[in-house]
């Protein structure tokens, strides 16, 4: 009984922490002195709340491809712009966004067009005052 | 009598020019705060199209402009351009390279500057062009950021505090 009830506050715990990893500080991860523009294939995609995650894959300056990971909005904003979880997959898209600030291949996405549909994102994100 | 009148006629033309250079010439100094309601919707929050300050503190001369930006949860930035021109580095967070050049164009100001820093794309380089108008107690600054052959334009305004 003990060992049960140990096992469920280890479980509680655990997810519990899972939103808190996922939902983070602007400033806590990103640098936003580092504007950088993307421009490749959707490789993979994680529709979820409160950010959908898009994997691209980027060719960059050595002629190498490296996959990219994209914080966007959530999936529920995606969808009320008219953004389905159908028109990333292989899809060419243009990423405009800020820069992790561990270097790591990953950007806060200020906007994004896929390139095909022809459909462009912006993130409406407020807050009191400017950068 | 004559030279008393040509070197008079002299002095009348160089006081009514020196008057109407001031006049033209616009003085950017002063603290001003950034105006959410003025300015495009795009550049607020945590992930704008093209980041602005949110104060800028301002210190102009005949010869040089200070500009120090501070910005909400970002590191400070801090230049001090030469109003002929010429190109100047300014101060950037670590791990940036910056430098810049401002210029008076009649009424208004052009700064354009070109941010360098390595990331996995390889080195990328930004190109910012500011474009900073007066308006009574109102700085509006229309700003492009270029990167990878792609630009973006938006427009900030200032109240004078």
């Amino acid at each position: 009984m003990r060992l049960l009830f140990a096992a469920f506050s280890v479980a509680v715990l655990v997810g519990m922490a899972i939103p808190v990893q996922a939902h983070h500080s602007f400033s806590a991860v990103y640098d936003g002195n580092k504007p950088v523009t993307l421009r490749g294939k959707v490789s993979k995609l994680g529709w979820s709340n409160p950010h959908a995650h898009i994997y691209v894959d980027v060719v960059n300056q050595k002629g190498e491809t490296v996959t990219w990971e994209v914080e966007s909005a959530s999936a529920t904003n995606l969808l009320r712009a008219g953004i389905r979880k159908e028109d990333f997959i292989g899809t060419e898209v243009i990423v405009k966004g800020f820069l992790a600030k561990d270097g790591t291949p990953t950007v806060n996405a200020s906007s994004f067009t896929l390139v095909e549909l022809k459909k462009e994102y912006t993130s409406d994100e407020a807050a009191p005052g400017a950068r | 009598m004559k030279r008393m009148v040509i070197l008079a006629g002299v002095c009348l033309a160089l006081v009514v020019h020196a008057a109407a250079w001031a006049q033209t010439r616009p003085d950017f100094s002063g603290t001003w705060k950034f105006n959410q309601a003025k300015s495009s919707p795009n550049i607020a929050g945590n992930t704008p199209i093209v980041p602005f300050p949110s104060q800028l503190v301002v210190k102009q001369t005949p010869t040089e402009l200070q500009v120090d930006g501070t910005s909400v949860r970002q590191q400070p930035t801090s230049a001090v351009f030469k109003l002929d021109g010429s190109k100047v580095t300014i101060k950037a967070p670590s791990g940036i390279t910056e430098t810049g050049e401002a210029k008076l164009e009649g009424a208004n100001l052009v700064i354009t500057s070109r941010r360098s820093f390595t990331s996995p794309l390889g080195e990328t380089i930004v190109d910012f062009k500011e474009i900073w108008t007066l308006n009574g107690n109102a700085l509006t600054i229309e700003k492009t950021r270029t990167e990878s052959g792609d630009s973006a334009t938006e427009k900030a305004v200032f109240d004078r505090m």
